[in-house]
């Protein structure tokens, strides 16, 4: 359904040049909420299975219909990054994913998709994270993003790195994106959290490796804002990430995160990782372009025990 | 004797439909048991794996021997790909002219044998070339991957895109990323080569130039079963030699070539009396099987010298990779190699290059090489890590491979494989030549024999361990400098053994009994 809806929204554009087209689309993710409107800028839960630590989670929010209404299409994203199974803490866990989707659905959303643009074969990647399956049984439907025809020529003009980029056509054509990163350590940035997820979300990713990584995640976060983030720090990777060597590298640390500010869920989640966020340059860079907030202290914030 | 003409066009529709598919099949639907038994069947590739690895492929050579010695050389009518391939081109060739008819012919035996003896002598001393360049079912491979794959593959894209229009998204579009433009012309010559030989002469490939031919040939002479032209019951119409694809059947005289007739019984199809016959050794031959002319005399003596070919394996394969181990320029930029395949050299003196491996691989890294195995080495796959990287926990190729060149390796022993090295050129990294992060090629390592280490202020920069690299070129894929990669992996012309990465329990920082940390 997603291509069709992008082409008909497309066609009515289609005179107009593909940067200005892809201008139209900065609208889509309009917040069928006002931020204020909820109770909390931060919900941390812990010490439960990750898909009762989100019902739990999303309860203090108000539940998912806060964010999700009747009949929209929803995509969530995952990282779906790496051929490894769910204990190795690559992939987003599996059992999240689908109570995310399960819940969408309940919610009233029309579909559902997952998807990602994964970094080892995307085949494996989906069938071994276990989200596929996973996807399936909770009424959710996964969606390829492997090769650069699904992905569509976007403008970012608060870009100071990049101010263009490719993103995958379900992003351009659904009502509500949901961000699901796993929490891990990243060779390149320190940490991969919220912000750097998204970079499963375009097509180019080289260019920003070339350019300058930390901004050009923060640029690309200024243009692409989810309608909702959700941290899975149930396994963390604390070292040899972003893949992982083995069960090694993985702690368990039981917790999740729900905001709709990425760049204070991303500082928080770096403090639960152990990092001082101010490290991690692309969450300072983010903070610096009015992305989010990382002075947490002034934050609502809720924390819950399961 | 219809119902062995009938046999043998069911036994073949099912043999080339599924050698076909097996090609063709990108999306690995097709269970490695169905590959195997198919593939065990194809003579040359068998009788090589044999050689190498005696496995439950063997079984398939075994068979193949057993029924030629049995009934002749029904496998080039049956179970051959490019012999059936021929066979629909002479049917084509059939309707356009209903008048066509073959006549017997001399055989070219002292060509094609003398071929055959060179080739054998080649692939014992260490060159597959003209294995590579006229075995059956590597040609017949090479055609469908190199020609009608990308075919396939377009195709499925095409109505993928259409479908996904109308929200079906079961056909994903797939890249292609394993074309060799150079293969793909060889791969149209034979093809035109094949098609016109056949179109206008019959097997004559199979009779000219095909080893597993000539091999088969030899076997047939003194198979248990054969045709024969009864003489006393022909009525001698030549109804027979008109049908005969091999041009094998010499009415006038009724005598049949049996060493080159390819098994396929036209001719008892065609016999409108009971003047020809399938018989076993036991029945009393009528004086047809006086066979004494120049031709066959020769070709006994000839067949000598490939029997004594055969013996040569055993020394003939171990000298030859001990030959080709050292027979390669350490100074030249050399091409890398499938895991499994043990190194450069011996890979290059097993391998037929069939394509199966590069129509099976999943990450598509496997692309037809042209000359950077050496001139025999021709289109021999080799690992192109500017398309794709290995998979650290995939065995495909190396279960799919026919000829052994490929070892069978499970994923365990194939992490301990290095086939290549990393090799970091740091002044070209970005985080040298730029001053900003990066780390693409340590996030793509399977085993962090590429990891971040501090560098100046707070950038990290990469750091190599060729101890526990398998080369398997995660970190030159990924890696974004333009146009020289700053980490590339330098092949191991011989494979040599990575060390298991080790890695200390991470320390645990927060866990749920505790209060966050915000």
């Amino acid at each position: 359904m997603d291509r069709r809806a992008f082409f008909k929204k497309g066609l009515g554009a289609s005179v107009v040049v593909g940067a200005v087209l892809a201008g139209k689309y900065q609208n889509l993710f309009a917040a069928p909420y006002a931020a204020n409107d909820l109770p909390f800028d931060l919900v941390a839960v812990k010490g439960g299975e990750p898909d009762v630590m989100l019902k739990k989670g999303m309860e203090a929010f108000g539940g998912i219909g806060k964010f999700v209404k009747k009949g929209q299409k929803v995509v969530v994203k995952p990282n779906i990054g790496w051929d490894v199974t769910p204990e190795r803490g690559g992939n987003t866990n599996p059992k999240l994913v689908a109570e995310i989707v399960r819940q969408c659905r309940t919610a009233g959303a029309s579909e559902v998709y997952v998807f990602d643009h994964t970094c080892d074969n995307w085949q494996r990647c989906y069938k071994n994270s276990g989200i596929e399956s996973a996807v399936k049984d909770a009424g959710g439907k996964i969606a390829p993003g492997h090769t650069e025809g699904y992905y569509h020529e976007i403008s970012i003009p608060t870009g100071k790195s990049i101010t263009s980029a490719k993103e995958h056509e379900l992003l351009l054509s659904s009502d509500v994106f949901i961000n699901v990163p796993i929490l891990k350590n990243h060779g390149g940035t320190r940490l991969t959290i919220t912000m750097k997820n998204q970079m499963g979300n375009v097509w180019d990713r080289g260019t920003w490796h070339r350019t300058d990584l930390h901004q050009c995640i923060a640029d690309y976060a200024t243009y692409r804002k989810p309608t909702l983030n959700i941290v899975d720090a149930y396994y963390v990777m604390k070292q040899n990430g972003p893949r992982g060597v083995s069960v090694e590298d993985v702690v368990t640390m039981k917790s999740l995160l729900i905001s709709t500010d990425m760049v204070a869920i991303d500082t928080a989640s770096a403090k639960l990782f152990g990092i001082d966020p101010a490290d991690v340059r692309y969450i300072q860079i983010a903070a610096d372009q009015k992305v989010g907030r990382m002075d947490l202290e002034n934050l609502r914030i809720k924390r819950l025990n399961v | 004797m219809q119902w062995l003409k009938r046999i043998r066009i069911v036994v073949a529709i099912i043999f080339f439909l599924a050698l076909t598919l097996l090609f063709l099949d990108f999306g690995n639907v097709i269970p490695i048991e169905i590959h195997t038994f198919f593939v065990s069947t194809q003579l040359v590739p068998s009788f090589m794996r044999t050689l190498v690895v005696l496995s439950s492929a063997s079984f398939g050579l075994f068979f193949v021997l057993i029924i030629t010695v049995l009934f002749g050389r029904v496998y080039c009518s049956t179970l051959c790909p490019l012999g059936i391939l021929q066979d629909i081109v002479i049917r084509i060739a059939k309707r356009m002219n209903r008048r066509r008819r073959f006549i017997y012919k001399e055989q070219h035996y002292i060509l094609h044998y003398s071929l055959f003896v060179l080739t054998g002598i080649l692939a014992f001393s260490g060159s597959v070339i003209l294995l590579n360049l006229f075995e059956p079912f590597s040609n017949y491979g090479r055609i469908l991957s190199n020609l009608m794959s990308p075919f396939i593959v377009l195709a499925n894209n095409m109505f993928g895109y259409i479908l996904g229009l109308f929200g079906f998204m079961f056909l994903f579009q797939i890249p292609i990323l394993h074309i060799n433009p150079v293969s793909v012309l060889a791969s149209l010559c034979i093809l035109a080569l094949v098609t016109y030989l056949s179109y206008n002469h019959g097997r004559l490939f199979c009779n000219l130039l095909c080893p597993a031919g000539a091999f088969l040939g030899l076997l047939s002479r003194f198979s248990f079963f054969k045709i024969v032209i009864d003489k006393n019951n022909c009525k001698e119409c030549g109804l027979c030699e008109r049908v005969c694809k091999a041009n094998c059947i010499k009415s006038s005289s009724m005598e049949i070539d049996f060493a080159a007739c390819i098994g396929c019984f036209n001719c008892l199809d065609a016999c409108p009396t009971i003047g020809m016959s399938y018989q076993g050794r036991w029945t009393k031959l009528s004086d047809t099987s006086k066979e004494t002319d120049g031709g066959r005399r020769n070709v006994l003596r000839i067949s000598v010298l490939p029997a004594l070919g055969l013996l040569m394996p055993v020394i003939g394969v171990d000298s030859a990779v001990g030959r080709s181990q050292n027979g390669f320029n350490e100074n030249r930029k050399h091409p890398i190699s499938p895991p499994g395949s043990l190194g450069v050299g011996r890979f290059s003196t097993l391998c037929t290059a069939c394509h199966l491996c590069i129509s099976s691989c999943p990450t598509q890294v496997l692309l037809p090489s042209f000359l950077e195995y050496g001139i025999a080495g021709v289109f021999q796959p080799k690992m192109n890590y500017d398309a794709s990287y290995c998979n650290y926990d995939c065995v495909l190729c190396s279960q799919v491979c026919p000829t052994g060149a490929i070892l069978p390796l499970d994923i365990s022993s194939k992490k301990e494989i290095q086939i290549g090295k990393a090799q970091f050129i740091k002044d070209d990294c970005i985080v040298v030549s730029k001053k900003k992060d990066c780390g693409a090629c340590s996030e793509h390592c399977p085993t962090k024999a590429v990891t971040m280490v501090p560098y100046e202020k707070k950038l990290m920069i990469p750091e190599v361990n060729n101890e526990i690299c398998v080369g398997c070129g995660a970190c030159e894929h990924a890696c974004p400098v333009q146009p020289n990669k700053a980490i590339y992996v330098s092949a191991n012309q011989i494979h040599q053994k990575a060390k298991k990465p080790q890695s200390k329990k991470a320390e645990p920082s927060f866990d749920s009994s505790q209060e966050f940390p915000f």
